[in-house]
């Protein structure tokens, strides 16, 4: 009997202990939440006020992740008392948890935060605070042009209008990598206009080279290659329209067809990697910096992949238009923007940590590690000459100058990405028609 | 007290309290869920915020109309023969070749053969990827190494081979658990019966279909729910080597409902799909329970 006793006594135990460890992820909101700033004794200091900011980045990469250290690691140095306590996340990672941590009393203070549905998503939810008053107080709007300010901006229903909502601190634009070995072998030119660009193509696969490495398996890289040729073909307010959802303005148009019937001849005439529509796209990187492929159309991201284990040296360029004249237009965008969270109790710090990650010293800090920043860098700045970078930050300038840093069509609508990797699969494969391509892109984005 | 009721042993409320740490554990993390799944289908929601919109069975007749749904559900039915009929079908054959004989090195034949139920599902995508690469993968290596170039594919990213190429690799993770099942099944069947066939002048093959098949039959049925179900709810295979392209050729339900929930924030959407994905594994389920039950009267 006494030994039942004990049984029951202990499985007692054990329920009301799993039910205590079940309890406060049931009701997160009542748990009473303790301030940072009673949280941090700090025995050693003398206790001055010190503040912590909690900030979530997705810079995880091992290179970007020691660039966003040292940022901290500088501004806490300029302002004694301040702590930033880092939270890094994968893309994924971010997208997928962000918007329940905004939700939290204790939600971080500073977070990168997906443009686009995701943001006009966040803002519906209220979570966001305006940044408006802070871009005034800062003069966040003298440090871009207009069209990259409207990206980070978005109102209940939609994005690229309305309330300011954070700031990017990386650039990134699709553009046409080369191997530099390959054209000085068989004494290719850099092409000015898209008509020479194609006849390069020609060249190239003439003198037995794979034209462009190209691995579709994953399907977005689909999208770029598409949407590069697209970018060629139509102008800046198309692109916006489309991308915002703005003046109804429909898929279905002569330019999407052409450019569709263009990226599906480059496959059937074989200016892909072999077997590309099963190839991964971190595979294709692979291919190409072994030395397979004269040129490789992707973004500014993949530059640290070409310039780390590999014995090959490469350049970019944009994709040409159709005449040296015309406005360059390319696929590109700002990095996440960071934003800060309603009701963040450190909103001013959090304001004067986003300054200095827009500041000259953070971009000199980005290229230094051959990352292309989106704020302009230190005048007595010089990147150096016939690297990567140099290219990169040359074609970005000529982007913000011409006002053509394009867009991700994708961001459309939420069924957009996957829409588009699916019917360009097809398109590339040969199953469907440039003309069924564009309609069938046309019947999901009327759906919105 | 109580002498009227005394069952021998300990008191049967007693085996109530036994079960109540699995049952409270069961009740909060697989029963709650899943009638908040249900319950969240009827709803219009995007997952996050508190604008939740009651909409009856409106997700439910979406559902219907929905080609990508039906399309997928397709593939997820080709599955249950990549899954459950081939695999089960070699795993007889395996077994009953290494069962009745005392092979030397068994032990390893039989853990290798198993192997790749073992391992991860995630780390079993990466590697076919590698498989299938048409650049440097070592099928199509092999492929042209012996001559047979016209016969190397862009396997993943190829219309026509797409879903028996992501199917092939469920017979590969599932044969050795058949197998493993089935020759736990045979140790059960007496010597004799076998003895006793053979003086009778029985064959080998008539031996496996008179003894061994019939006495194995609860073990079909086993190996038939657990690969079937395995079928159905294919997704971490999809997710890392196809993401359900080329085009939407190996689309399956359960893709279908991740990309909703989380990439389209359709969440009532989505517990729709996952619900009809559950009515739809618990319906052939008790069908094969039915069939067997039945069939051992």
């Amino acid at each position: 009997m006494k030994r039942i006793v004990l049984q029951s006594l202990g499985l007692g135990l054990v329920v009301v202990l799993l039910l205590a460890a079940c309890a406060p992820a049931a009701t997160p909101a009542v748990e009473p939440t303790k301030m940072p700033e009673e949280a941090q004794p700090a025995p050693t200091q003398p206790p001055a006020e010190t503040v912590t900011l909690v900030v979530w980045d997705q810079y995880a990469r091992d290179v970007e992740s020691e660039v966003m250290n040292q940022i901290n690691k500088e501004f806490e140095q300029a302002h004694p008392g301040v702590k930033i306590e880092r939270v890094v996340k994968s893309f994924d990672d971010l997208k997928t948890t962000i918007k329940l941590a905004l939700g939290q009393p204790d939600g971080p203070d500073v977070a990168q935060v997906n443009q686009g549905q995701d943001m006009v998503a966040i803002v519906a939810g209220d979570l966001l605070l305006p940044l408006d008053d802070y871009a005034a107080k800062y003069k966040w709007r003298e440090i871009f042009p207009e069209s990259l300010n409207s990206r980070n901006s978005a109102t209940a229903t939609g994005f690229g209008q309305g309330n300011l909502y954070g700031m990017s601190v990386t650039a990134e634009f699709v553009g046409v990598y080369y191997n530099k070995g390959k054209f000085e072998k068989y004494g290719w030119k850099l092409p000015a206009t898209f008509d020479e660009f194609t006849k390069l193509l020609a060249d190239i696969k003439a003198a037995g080279e794979i034209p462009i490495t190209f691995g579709d398996l994953d399907g977005w890289p689909g999208i770029h290659m598409f949407s590069s040729v697209q970018h060629v073909l139509v102008d800046v307010d198309y692109i916006n329209n489309f991308t915002y959802g703005l003046n109804n303005v429909s898929f279905d148009i002569p330019e999407n067809r052409e450019a569709a019937k263009i990226v599906q001849g480059w496959a059937k005439d074989g200016y892909f990697t072999d077997g590309f529509m099963g190839i991964g796209y971190d595979d294709s990187l692979k291919i190409y910096k072994s030395g397979q492929g004269a040129l490789m159309i992707t973004g500014t991201w993949a530059a640290g992949e070409f310039v780390t284990d590999t014995d090959q040296k490469f350049g970019n360029f944009l994709m040409p238009q159709k005449t040296p004249d015309t406005p360059q237009l390319a696929i590109g965008g700002v990095g996440l923007p960071f934003c800060i969270r309603k009701g963040s109790k450190n909103a001013d710090l959090a304001a004067e940590y986003i300054n200095f990650l827009v500041s000259p010293r953070a971009a000199q800090l980005w290229a230094e590690k051959g990352i292309l920043p989106a704020a302009p860098l230190p005048a007595d700045y010089k990147v150096e000459e016939g690297t990567l970078l140099a290219d990169q930050v040359a074609a970005w300038n000529t982007l913000l100058k011409s006002n053509g840093v394009g867009h991700y069509i994708d961001w459309a609508t939420l069924t957009m990405y996957d829409t588009l990797n699916a019917e360009l699969q097809k398109l590339f494969a040969g199953e469907t028609t440039p003309e069924q391509f564009t309609a069938a892109v046309q019947a999901d984005y009327a759906k919105r | 007290m109580n002498k009227k009721y005394h069952w021998p042993g300990e008191s049967r409320f007693l085996g109530y309290l036994y079960i109540l740490p699995g049952l409270v554990i069961y009740l909060l993390f697989v029963l709650y869920p899943v009638l908040e799944t249900v319950r969240t289908s009827f709803y219009r929601w995007d997952g996050f915020t508190v604008n939740r919109t009651f909409i009856g069975l409106q997700n439910y007749r979406q559902l219907l109309i929905d080609h990508q749904f039906l399309q997928a559900l397709s593939h997820n039915l080709i599955f249950i023969v990549f899954y459950s009929i081939i695999p089960i079908i070699l795993g007889i054959i395996l077994a009953s070749l290494l069962g009745r004989r005392r092979l030397p090195g068994m032990t390893f034949f039989r853990a290798g053969l198993f192997l790749p139920q073992v391992i991860s599902m995630v780390v079993v995508g990466v590697m076919w990827r590698w498989i299938f690469n048409p650049v440097f993968g070592p099928l199509n290596a092999f492929l042209k190494l012996v001559g047979l170039n016209s016969l190397a594919r862009p396997w993943l990213g190829d219309f026509t081979l797409a879903l028996p190429s992501v199917g092939i690799i469920g017979t590969w993770v599932m044969y050795g658990f058949c197998m493993v099942l089935f020759l736990a099944g045979m140790q059960r069947i007496p010597e004799d019966y076998y003895e006793a066939a053979e003086l009778d002048g029985a064959n080998e093959i008539q031996q496996l279909r008179y003894i061994t098949l019939p006495s194995l039959r609860p073990e079909f049925g086993v190996a038939l729910i657990t690969t079937i179900i395995a079928a159905l709810r294919v997704f971490d295979l999809v997710y890392v080597l196809t993401r359900g392209g080329p085009g939407d050729r190996t689309l399956v339900v359960a893709f279908l409902v991740y990309r909703a929930a989380f990439q389209q924030n359709r969440i009532g959407y989505a517990a729709a799909v996952a619900t009809v994905l559950t009515l739809i594994i618990l319906l052939i389920s008790f069908l094969i329970l039915r069939f067997q039950s039945r069939s051992e009267e």
